[in-house]
């Protein structure tokens, strides 16, 4: 193991970088403000290959891993302008199809998520299933060789730009009769396949939505994997969710903090630059500090999600997560109070970022959830719920 | 169509940048070193040459070893090959030591057809190296270029200058030199990135390309830095806040300034 990133990946990181940057804060707001997507910047990622490093390369990917798959998002977040679908379609998605998809589910769904000319939204949370996912409810039962699914999901992120989306739902076991987790696709356009938005206060593009499925019929393909193994492969795809998660929130975190230095530096108030004030130059330090953390542990994680180990990604990805949200809050929090009252101003833009910046606190798990599972399985203490 | 593009290695333009107080030559420890922007123009309108009329892209480049970060860089946007003419010797050449480096290099590659050069790196910015490898190697030199087109036989630029626009043409072997207008150059792939590592870089040495270590660098360089001094730094602005005279005391400080 090391801790200087390859070649490639350092170009990698500059080159996305360098793509972000042209985009940047202003765009992404406007987008947001207007109703619009980051589709312009999307494709353009997913024409240099950025979208699907992580891909197997016999489907058009660039053979790489969760490590370089993260590097693009963290510097896109950065640069102020994340693609949260990349946590979705290449990452989560993605890594199922390529992992237990048939060839045909793989031919007809890679090469389109590794050049981004296909996104794919996923679907877990329900009402009454939010952290709690074994309360999940979409149900799909067999009809002769179709399926046909049936139930409702909230918060899903970007259904309105996805072609399709991997919905966890549940199948009966035909011999004991308990439900068990499955992964199905549904394309958008399926009949019976409704969604609406849900407004929310977060100053992004990607907007959430809930989905409605009534008596939705499938073909027998559109289960990804084995019926008998849902939660493993499910598992299997939140792994990189989590660590894709933390590198949305290192690059959210890193582009307040790049703001907040910025501004202190010049402005002053009495004679010196306000950032000579410890007041201001100490959280500053601490975030820096705590931000190069969140972004060690996710880089293990990844190392070792990449490396095949997936439990030990597991616990590690979950810390990585807890830690980046952590700092991306209190980054933001930190960069409204440096910048005084234009921290709250629109023109500085700090202020929209602070909803988005607490997003990670509660999805794509939980804070206290991420904190339950190092309780039990870390400290191995016994479980309230 | 063979097409060699000059590459060289500057400090980000971002980063601040020195010159040593030793020799006066640039202190390139003090700053980040990138692909200057120039030369990416220069290698995406080389790579828009190849991709229409077929042939092979080679990056030539003078630098200290770290210049292998930019030729890396052009190597990831899609060239194929790269000559890298790194040696000691070489520190402190002036440009027609370097352009003549330049043209020794250029000479060790077969059949070239075409030279693609920036018109002036962002850091020494003399302008001079694309006109003077021209003039070493007797080819025709179109200079200033905001547009480029060539068929493999000749080649025909539109040269933007001070003086205005006119369209310059040669029959190649020919050597031009591109502006920021000729295009906006292309990010490399991620593709790309991980096929740079494995393209062929040839290092040679001042020997190599067969010149002798007292012709280049500092010590016989014919011109010499005698001195330098720090840009003074920039002072702050005036602020002119309108209250009703906002257009009168611009133009009053305008013309205090004898700009009007
Ligand atoms: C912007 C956004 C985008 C999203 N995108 C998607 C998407 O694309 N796909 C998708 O499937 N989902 C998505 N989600 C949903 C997200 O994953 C859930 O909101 C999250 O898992 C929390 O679930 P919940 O909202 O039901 O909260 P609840 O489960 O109701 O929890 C409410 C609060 O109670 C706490 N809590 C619950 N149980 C315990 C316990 N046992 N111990 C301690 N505390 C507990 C929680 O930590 C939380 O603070 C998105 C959410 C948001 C906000």
């Amino acid at each position: 193991m090391s801790f200087r990133e390859s070649e490639e990946r350092q170009a990698l990181r500059t080159a996305a970088a360098e793509l972000g940057r042209r985009y940047g804060y202003e765009y992404y707001v406007q987008q947001a403000r207007s109703g619009g997507h980051t589709t312009e910047l999307w494709q353009e990622a997913g024409k240099l290959g950025y979208l699907g490093v992580n891909l197997p390369e016999e489907y058009g990917g660039g053979g790489a891993g969760i490590g370089e798959l993260s590097t693009v998002l963290e510097e896109l977040g950065a640069a102020g302008c994340p693609l949260l679908m990349m946590v979705v379609s290449p990452a989560i998605c993605g890594t199922v199809i390529a992992r237990f998809g048939t060839d045909e589910q793989k031919q007809r769904w890679l090469p389109g998520l590794a050049d981004g000319s296909l996104t794919m939204a996923f679907a877990i949370t329900e009402p009454d299933a939010g952290s709690n996912a074994h309360k999940l409810t979409t149900t799909a039962r067999r009809d002769g060789d179709d399926w046909v699914l049936s139930g409702r999901k909230v918060f899903i992120s970007g259904i309105d730009v996805a072609d399709a989306v991997m919905v966890v739902g549940r199948t009966e076991d035909a011999r004991t009769g308990k439900l068990k987790p499955a992964l199905f696709v549904v394309p958008t356009e399926a009949p019976g396949f409704e969604w609406q938005g849900i407004d929310m206060e977060l100053v992004s593009p990607d907007r959430q939505f809930s989905l409605f499925f009534d008596e939705v019929r499938l073909p027998a393909d559109a289960l990804v994997g084995s019926e008998d193994a849902g939660l493993l492969q499910l598992f299997a795809g939140l792994n990189p969710e989590r660590i894709m998660a933390s590198a949305m929130a290192t690059g959210t975190a890193r582009h307040a903090l790049d703001k907040a230095v910025a501004y202190v530096k010049e402005r002053s108030v009495w004679s010196t630059p306000i950032g000579a004030h410890q007041g201001l130059s100490h959280p500053l330090a601490q975030i820096k500090i705590e931000l190069e953390l969140a972004r060690l542990m996710t880089q293990k994680a990844a190392f070792l999600y990449d490396s095949g180990d997936d439990t030990g990604a597991g616990e590690a990805a979950n810390m990585a997560k807890y830690a980046a949200a952590e700092v991306s809050t209190r980054a933001v929090d930190q960069a409204v109070q440096s910048l005084g009252g234009n921290g709250l101003t629109t023109e500085y833009g700090v202020a929209s970022m602070v909803a988005a910046a607490r997003l990670a606190r509660v999805a794509p798990v939980s804070r206290e959830m991420i904190l339950n599972f190092v309780a039990q399985n870390a400290l191995g203490l016994p479980k309230s719920y | 169509m063979n097409i060699v593009v000059l590459v060289k290695q500057v400090p980000d333009t971002w980063s601040e940048r020195k010159l040593s107080d030793a020799d006066h030559t640039l202190d390139r420890a003090s700053a980040d070193a990138v692909l200057d922007e120039i030369n990416e123009r220069a290698v995406e309108e080389a790579l828009l040459a190849k991709e229409a009329q077929g042939g092979e892209v080679t990056v030539v480049c003078m630098g200290p070893e770290r210049a292998n970060e930019a030729i890396r860089k052009a190597l990831s946007m899609g060239a194929d090959s790269a000559v890298h003419v790194s040696d000691e010797a070489l520190h402190g050449s002036d440009a027609v030591q370097t352009a003549r480096t330049l043209a020794a290099a250029i000479g060790t590659l077969e059949s070239v057809d075409l030279v693609i050069a920036g018109n002036e790196s962002t850091d020494g910015r003399a302008g001079a190296v694309p006109a003077m490898v021209a003039e070493l190697l007797g080819w025709p030199q179109l200079t200033y270029a905001r547009k480029l087109d060539t068929d493999g036989q000749s080649v025909s630029i539109e040269r933007e200058s001070d003086a205005g626009v006119a369209t310059v043409e040669a029959n190649l072997p020919a050597l031009v030199s591109v502006t920021e207008k000729i295009n906006e150059p292309r990010y490399p792939s991620f593709k790309g990135i991980m096929a740079a590592k494995k393209k062929p870089v040839s290092t040679l040495s001042v020997a190599d390309v067969g010149l002798s270590a007292d012709e280049v660098g500092l010590g016989s360089a014919p011109t010499q830095v005698v001195s330098s001094a720090p840009a003074p730094p920039k002072e702050a602005g005036v602020k002119v806040t309108d209250e009703g005279e906002g257009g009168v005391q611009i133009v009053e400080f305008l013309s205090g300034q004898k700009l009007v």
